[in-house]
């Protein structure tokens, strides 16, 4: 990476993203000093009064919020991987320019995204799968999304063609070009689009709602807002640290994407996408 | 290295027969077919709800055959109407407004030149959107609350903007709810949509930048002419995409909306939410269903309107 | 990138066994729903065994089974519901399966398995649906039932139930109140300004005034604080009025049956305007917190605990404690006083409670209502596993220390609340100060385990309150009502805000069709 020279628009720039990256957090920093804080209050405060973990012992000593954070974890998983599986074979797919009802199939993908045949009729058709329920509904149903295969069919056509012409000539087969090119080469667009599938399965609460009834598939999203909004029924105990155990909870939920996406970032480098080209 | 310029039309070569196409695709075809069979599965089956939009359904017995009665009803009512204008503007302007700033915050992010800095804005800028809708409106209702506990109002009185008892009831006010509502939005979506403009720009080669460097092009004349048009692309399907779902407006606003802003804040969904809720009796799928339909086929028009101009101006569409 | 075709199949297909395993195990343990297709009058597969459908039949043959729906208000599997479900088996001797979907998702879930085909045999409905489903046929008519029963004998306050019938006849059980809201005063607040407990509006606005200009937290600054905060100006469900009664006073925003028995739109009422101009009067005095309008029901409380506040309707029974005990957990006089309604109130608002309901196509329903209805209502075991729960898990004799108290042995006392831990359990479906029938075969075991202020509120409301008429349901309701009541909660904030007069938004009210829509609701109520 060549040194450039540092200028007065960086600096300019620094401040302003210091200044933008504070303001961002004010809300945030309120959650986060509610969940440590004993003390029921309304209002903004810098430091919490009376600091304790009760809030966070609460959500993850608790078995009834352990088992949601586990179900939303392998649902996550395996919800992403189905979505990236669908996205990118349909993107890949969709490339395919001389492809005999690439049109039609597009379209037919399209227009699942504009018309929708409704909440009863698709439970009915669930149900009569069998799969209401149980988890994979909740895994597969979200699964196609056809904004993310569209997207991902955009990062696709960035590949050049002589890669796949190359790759034919060797005798590559449309699964092994996929495989050994294709995805290789989109890591970025692997990187963004499964941070997407992941969050939305991850937040994912109408799902749950509409198709599960068994409370020991609840996901952590679900738990969160019963608990959020439960509080406020007239028959909930209201004790002192609820607000304490809500906003804990609340950064529970932040916490693991904090996390994970600083190693999603490393694929939004500049340039990682190149190299094959000069063969 | 763009592939336009090695673009192959199959117009200009002469067209193989049908079925050996077919053959020679038929790869294809497979791996195609889990996605097939989610769309047929997933939301080609349910589409026959879509007929309840001409019943009456009550979940309990058998739909009953009522025409156009469900539109009728639905465009006879002023409050129908008030809402689907409310959702068109809050929407699209909500939908350029984020989009045009994820942009902005996309390019001056990819223009930070410390790594681990850049990092930590881009995480930071995120993750608002992870803040559930509830609790933000709960938080931000503190915010811009008309006392001195409100920062915004302590600000603007700090300021000597404002006088100290003629606190702005932002969020109970017709004038400043929507503003409110879209400065909420920023905050919290912007960051989030940078990620897909991240991953685009992480595309251009740096060769690009390289050679521009040598011509003696300044940072902002890269920007405009190297980023910017790479970035177009994505950003075009991104709109287009996001124009199908406009009219599914719905938690954000819901959360937010009071009484005293109903005129200003009221849309489709929120709309058909009181409907089915509030009016105290069972709710009608099939009327739901019909403005569901409503809502699907204005989505649709403008999906189709957005990709002929976008085919007219680039040459290219979605489809 | 050296991805293999082969490792990458290998890593895809052991991912899949391994999440298929996953899925498995996280399966429903109870059995999954049946299947069925469409929705029809499909006979229910849900009960058998019981050879009598016949209601004509003199003999109730005891049903194997019995489905029921029910929501949060029953206890959930994190709190021991299989424990409360083994000790129903055990004293029927009838299996109960027991669809408990989340709390929030109940209404669309009860939708969705009407629409299914799969009915259960019993539901819990609330008062919108009860009324509407009874309409459509989707509930058995229980009149008889339940006039030769032996339930009937036991049951409090007949008016409870009579409450109930739509028609003449009767379709659901109440098995407790429903309750409402009563209005708290902090007492610390009231002798820091001088003033008594007020009996009448003109009272009330002193104290009113008191509270914000004077100095009633006693921190010597005048006028950082205000006499009330509510929920919301007008409420979302039945009553409406519950947090602001005193400002609505005898006016009701919606349907009621006036004094000639006809039903009637409190909206459009005389009385209705001098309940907007009470509280547009206040709101401008600045003695209702401005942001009443936008609070959720826990910014609510805070402030309350926050002592920003001193008057707080809220509702009746185990509030009365919670309140203080967040209130001392502050290091604030957690004292209140369950006022009496003042003069022009009257009674305080109570609304309907949920209600149990068997569906039409309940085989053999004279025998649910014996051994479900009749069972928690029954002065004895029955109730007691409703209201307490079962024993061992929600409650126990057992002598011994537990958080902090010690309970002799045969002492009767709640155990320690399996979801949060630090607190006890209180109660299971029926709330012991307002069930519908009194223990009868011993006494209350557990009246002493709840907390005096409790008891105080609970008993002040009984007997200040009146219950509030079940509307029922019909087309132009369902057509109409949603637009009419955004209509009218638009209305009253634009008037307290003082952003409209009340004349031009009466005008406006019937200028946009509020007016005709009330009336054609009206008429069509009347018409039943």
């Amino acid at each position: 990476m060549k040194k450039r020279k540092i200028t007065t628009f960086d600096y300019v720039l620094n401040i302003f993203f210091a200044l933008i990256c504070i303001a961002m957090l004010i809300p945030l920093w309120k959650v986060m000093v509610d969940s440590f804080d004993l003390r029921t209050a309304y209002g903004m405060k810098l430091w919490p009064e009376k600091f304790g973990f009760d809030g966070y012992a609460s959500v993850f000593t608790n078995p009834t919020l352990y088992r949601p954070l586990l179900v939303s974890t392998v649902a996550t998983i395996a919800g992403t991987f189905v979505g990236l599986t669908l996205s990118t074979l349909g993107a890949y797919v969709l490339i395919q320019k001389d492809m005999p009802g690439r049109n039609f199939f597009s379209a037919m993908l399209l227009f699942t995204m504009i018309f929708n045949g409704g909440l009863i009729p698709t439970y009915l058709v669930m149900n009569s799968l069998g799969i209401t329920n149980t988890l994979w509904v909740v895994i597969l149903l979200p699964g196609l999304n056809v904004f993310n295969l569209v997207l991902m069919r955009n990062f696709f056509e960035g590949i050049p063609r002589s890669l796949f012409e190359a790759a034919s000539i060797d005798g590559c087969s449309p699964m092994a070009t996929f495989f050994r090119i294709v995805l290789p080469l989109s890591k970025a667009a692997l990187a963004a689009i499964g941070l997407m599938f992941a969050v939305a399965y991850w937040n994912d609460y109408t799902t749950y709602k509409i198709y599960i009834i068994n409370s020991d598939l609840f996901n952590f999203q679900m738990k969160l807002r019963s608990i959020i909004l439960g509080s406020d029924l007239p028959t909930a105990t209201g004790s002192a640290t609820e607000n304490t155990v809500r906003n804990a909870a609340t950064m529970v939920a932040i916490i693991p994407f904090m996390i994970l996406y600083p190693f999603a970032q490393k694929y939004f480098v500049t340039g990682i996408n190149l190299g094959a080209v000069k063969e | 290295m763009s592939s336009q310029v090695e673009k192959i039309n199959p117009d200009k070569i002469g067209k193989k027969p049908l079925s050996k196409r077919i053959y020679e695709h038929r790869w294809y075809y497979l791996l195609f077919s889990p996605v097939l069979l989610f769309a047929l599965t997933f939301y080609y089956a349910p589409i026959y709800g879509l007929r309840y939009a001409f019943y009456d359904y009550k979940g309990i017995k058998e739909p009953v055959f009522v025409g156009l009665a469900n539109f009728e009803k639905m465009f006879s009512m002023q409050g129908f109407w008030n809402a689907f204008t409310n959702t068109l503007e809050i929407s699209l302007f909500k939908l350029f407004l984020t989009t045009f700033m994820s942009i902005i915050m996309s390019l001056l992010l990819n223009e930070i030149f410390n790594l681990k800095f850049k990092k930590i804005s881009q995480t930071i800028v995120y993750l608002p959107h992870f803040m559930s809708w509830v609790v933000t409106a709960s938080v931000f209702a503190l915010i811009m609350s008309p006392s001195q506990q409100g920062l915004v109002n302590a600000l603007l009185t700090n300021l000597g903007i404002l006088e100290k008892g003629q606190e702005i009831y932002f969020l109970g006010s017709s004038k400043w709810w929507r503003p409110a509502y879209f400065f909420i939005n920023i905050w919290k979506e912007t960051g989030w949509g940078t990620i897909i403009f991240m991953a685009t720009l992480a595309g251009i080669s740096p060769e690009l930048y390289e050679a521009a460097s040598i011509d003696g092009a300044s940072r902002f004349q890269k920007i405009k002419f190297i980023t910017v048009p790479a970035l177009m692309n994505t950003i075009v399907i991104v709109l287009i995409l996001n124009l199908a779902k406009i009219m599914n407006l719905f938690e954000s606003v819901f959360v937010m909306q009071n009484d005293a802003v109903m005129r200003q804040a009221d849309v489709l969904q929120t709309y058909i939410y009181t409907q089915t809720f509030n009016s105290g009796a069972l709710p009608n799928y099939g009327y739901t269903t019909a403005v569901g339909m409503v809502k699907s086929i204005v989505g649709g028009l403008l999906v189709v309107i957005c990709n002929i101009a976008s085919k007219k101006i680039r040459g290219r569409g979605i489809v | 990138m050296k991805t293999n075709k082969s490792s990458a199949m290998k890593k895809v297909l052991v991912l899949l066994i391994v999440l298929s395993l996953v899925l498995v195990a996280c399966g429903p343990k109870d059995g999954g729903k049946s299947n069925t297709g469409t929705s029809t009058n499909a006979g229910s597969d849900t009960d058998n065994g019981s050879a009598t459908d016949d209601s004509s039949s003199a003999e109730i043959e005891k049903p194997e089974k019995i489905t029921i729906m029910v929501d949060g208000t029953l206890v959930t599997k994190a709190n021991g519901r299989d424990a409360f479900k083994a000790e129903w088996e055990a004293l029927t001797g009838i299996e109960l399966e027991i669809i408990q979907p989340d709390h929030d998702a109940y209404t669309d879930n009860l939708g969705q398995v009407l629409a299914s085909g799969d009915w259960p045999d019993v539901m819990l409905l609330n008062s919108a649906y009860y009324a509407g489903y009874a309409e459509e046929g989707v509930l058995w008519d229980m009149t008889s039932a339940y006039d030769n029963s032996e339930l009937k004998t036991r049951v409090k306050d007949q008016a409870l139930v009579d409450g109930l019938k739509i028609g003449g006849s009767l379709y659901g059980l109440s098995p407790s109140r429903g309750n409402g809201c009563i209005t708290y005063i902090k007492k610390s607040w009231l002798d820091n300004v001088g003033l008594d407990v007020p009996t009448n509006y003109e009272e009330y606005v002193e104290v009113m005034d008191a509270f914000t200009n004077g100095d009633p937290d006693g921190n010597g600054i005048n006028g950082d604080t205000y006499a009330l905060s509510s929920a919301g100006l007008i409420g979302e469900e039945i009553p409406f009025i519950n947090y602001l009664p005193e400002f609505y006073q005898d006016a009701f925003p919606s349907f009621y049956i006036n004094e000639n028995g006809q039903w009637a739109d409190g909206f459009v009422q005389d009385n209705f305007i001098g309940a907007l101009e009470r509280l547009r009067d206040a709101y401008q005095a600045g003695y209702i917190d401005k942001e009443a309008l936008t609070n959720g029901t826990s910014d609510v409380r805070n402030k309350f605990y926050e002592d920003k506040f001193g008057i707080f309707t809220y509702w009746a029974g185990t509030w009365g404690t919670n309140l203080k005990t967040n209130l001392e957990a502050n290091g604030l006089d957690g004292e209140l006083i369950a006022m009496e309604p003042i003069e022009e109130v009257g009674a305080y608002l109570e609304r309907q409670a949920p209600t149990w309901v068997i569906t039409s196509q309940a085989e053999n329903p004279e025998a649910i209502f014996e051994y479900f209805f009749e069972t928690m209502l029954d002065g004895g075991l029955g109730q007691k596993l409703f209201t307490y729960g079962a024993e061992g898990t929600h409650w126990s004799t057992e002598g011994g220390e537990l958080l902090g108290v010690t309970y002799e042995d045969g002492q009767f006392h709640m155990l320690e609340n399996m979801e949060k831990a630090g607190t006890l359990y209180t109660k299971n479906h029926i709330d012991p100060m307002m069930a519908l029938t009194n223990f009868t075969e011993f006494d209350d075991p557990g009246i002493l385990s709840v907390a005096e202020e409790a008891l105080v509120s609970a008993k002040t409301f009984g007997e200040n309150s009146r219950l509030v008429e079940l509307v029922p349901s019909s087309d132009v309701m369902s057509q109409y009502n949603g637009d009419l009541v955004k209509l009218k909660r638009e209305i009253v904030a634009n008037v307290v805000l003082g952003t409209r007069t009340i004349e031009e938004e009466m005008q406006r009210f019937e200028k946009e069709g509020g007016l005709e829509w009330s009336q054609m609701i009206v008429e069509s109520l009347n018409a039943k």
